[in-house]
């Protein structure tokens, strides 16, 4: 199948405004002029399809250091989905990270050193896979606590998320974004989550519970969160 | 044919990207795995400082490049001559801004190419995409290179009308430290925000 070569501009009020009110870093470093249009050229409409040559890949299991290792404190979690194209393809073989705070809210990351909450030498806290020929990635990790955003004057606590970073098939389809747990309080006053005009496009942003009945196995909480990348294929594939 | 299905909103990477994953020589794309084999062309070194408004240096980004290979081509199935890409290049890299707001990389020099999308010439290029807290979309530019005859044909160029803004986006020779000595050091500051504000284009 071959990757898209069409790519149209996003749907404003689906995606986030980039000035937040509150979000005191959006007002500094978001670009204060208009963006330009520019036409898009073969540069745009490809991107690095080969990456694990230069990305080292294959960590799924964000709940302990190592294979055998003692699994950090929380509630494990098993978080699968689908990465799809505008189209509803799969996209195949694109590189997808993640990453989280611990049960307690704490990052593994130097710039969260003013963090009281504790850290959990067990949590590894990062992975990165490649979607496989449906497009499916999985990931066995511990559910992130909540934690408060430093020095915010209105005691603004971000609900628990993880960030995710994927390259899809080409330079276009870059996206970086975060998923949310399904039925958090906080989820309704998260300036980040808000900051999407669009009712449709923050429920894109959480994830659905999965019944225990479809897991596979017994000791974990499932949730299934499907990402749609930019891009559409000249030739898609028949159903 | 499936329904159309809309894209996820994008988010901010924050500030905790993980170490690991800017680590490395990820921003070294002139290798691969494999030391032993280089990818061909002129080797480039490209650095400078990233600021936020009032001329701060903003550390913590995430940067990221794209670009053909020396002779101008992609290893990817949209691009026709594909088949000369050259196997020893990936044509992306990743690098954090550090503390004093510092990006760089190692390259080569992109080759120019004959645009099959808008029929125009595109001058040799660099796509770059910041990722930052206070980011909640990426913002994306092109860089260029100095005289270059092909700069004033090209289609994403001239999408700036504004010759003075224009300018910003082209890389400036200049004796950097931090270079290897076999590589050709070129400068670009980006200015996320005030004057001198970098000219970004719609993703």
């Amino acid at each position: 199948m071959t990757p898209p070569d069409r790519y149209e501009p996003y749907d404003e009020p689906s995606q986030p405004l980039m000035r937040v009110d509150g979000y005191r870093e959006s007002q500094l470093r978001t670009p204060s002029r208009p963006l330009y249009k520019r036409p898009a050229t073969l540069t745009e409409i490809t991107g690095p399809l080969n990456l694990a040559k230069k990305l080292k890949v294959g960590m799924n299991d964000l709940s302990r250091i190592k294979q055998g290792a003692p699994r950090a404190m929380g509630q494990l979690i098993w978080v699968t989905g689908r990465l799809l194209d505008e189209d509803a393809m799969p996209v195949r073989g694109s590189v997808l990270e993640v990453w989280q705070a611990n049960a307690a809210g704490r990052y593994v990351h130097k710039a969260d050193s003013g963090n009281p909450a504790p850290q959990d030498p067990n949590f590894f806290g990062s992975g990165r896979c490649v979607t496989d020929r449906e497009g499916r990635y999985a990931f066995l990790s511990v559910k992130p606590g909540a934690y408060p955003v430093p020095n915010h004057p209105t005691r603004w606590w971000r609900p628990p998320h993880i960030h995710f970073s994927i390259l899809g098939e080409g330079f276009m389809s870059r996206l970086v974004t975060q998923m949310y747990f399904p039925g958090e309080p906080l989820n309704g006053i998260d300036l980040l989550l808000k900051a999407v005009p669009d009712e449709k496009g923050r429920e894109r942003l959480v994830a659905r519970w999965t019944p225990m009945m479809q897991l596979e196995r017994a000791d974990v909480v499932g949730f299934e969160h499907d990402i749609v990348v930019r891009g559409h294929r000249a030739t898609p594939m028949g159903f | 044919m499936a329904h159309r299905r809309v894209p996820t909103p994008s988010q901010t990477i924050g500030p905790f990207f993980p170490e690991h994953f800017v680590g490395g020589a990820d921003h070294d794309l002139t290798f691969l795995d494999d030391k032993s084999k280089r990818a061909q062309g002129q080797k480039i070194y490209i650095g400078g400082n990233i600021y936020e408004a009032e001329r701060l240096p903003r550390w913590n980004c995430v940067v990221e490049i794209w670009q053909p290979d020396a002779n101008g081509c992609f290893a990817h199935p949209n691009d026709p001559r594909r088949a000369r890409a050259d196997p020893n290049f990936v044509g992306w890299g990743r690098r954090s801004s550090d503390d004093a707001g510092w990006y760089d990389f190692i390259t080569v020099k992109p080759g120019g190419y004959a645009d099959p999308l808008t029929g125009k010439p595109r001058a040799p290029h660099i796509d770059i995409s910041i990722m930052s807290s206070g980011l909640m979309r990426r913002v994306v530019t092109t860089l260029f290179f100095p005289g270059e005859a092909a700069n004033v044909q090209d289609p994403v160029f001239n999408a700036i009308p504004d010759a003075a803004v224009r300018e910003r986006l082209i890389l400036r020779p200049e004796k950097l430290e931090r270079a290897p000595n076999d590589a050709i050091a070129y400068r670009l500051d980006i200015v996320l925000q005030g004057e001198g504000e970098t000219p970004f284009f719609v993703d």
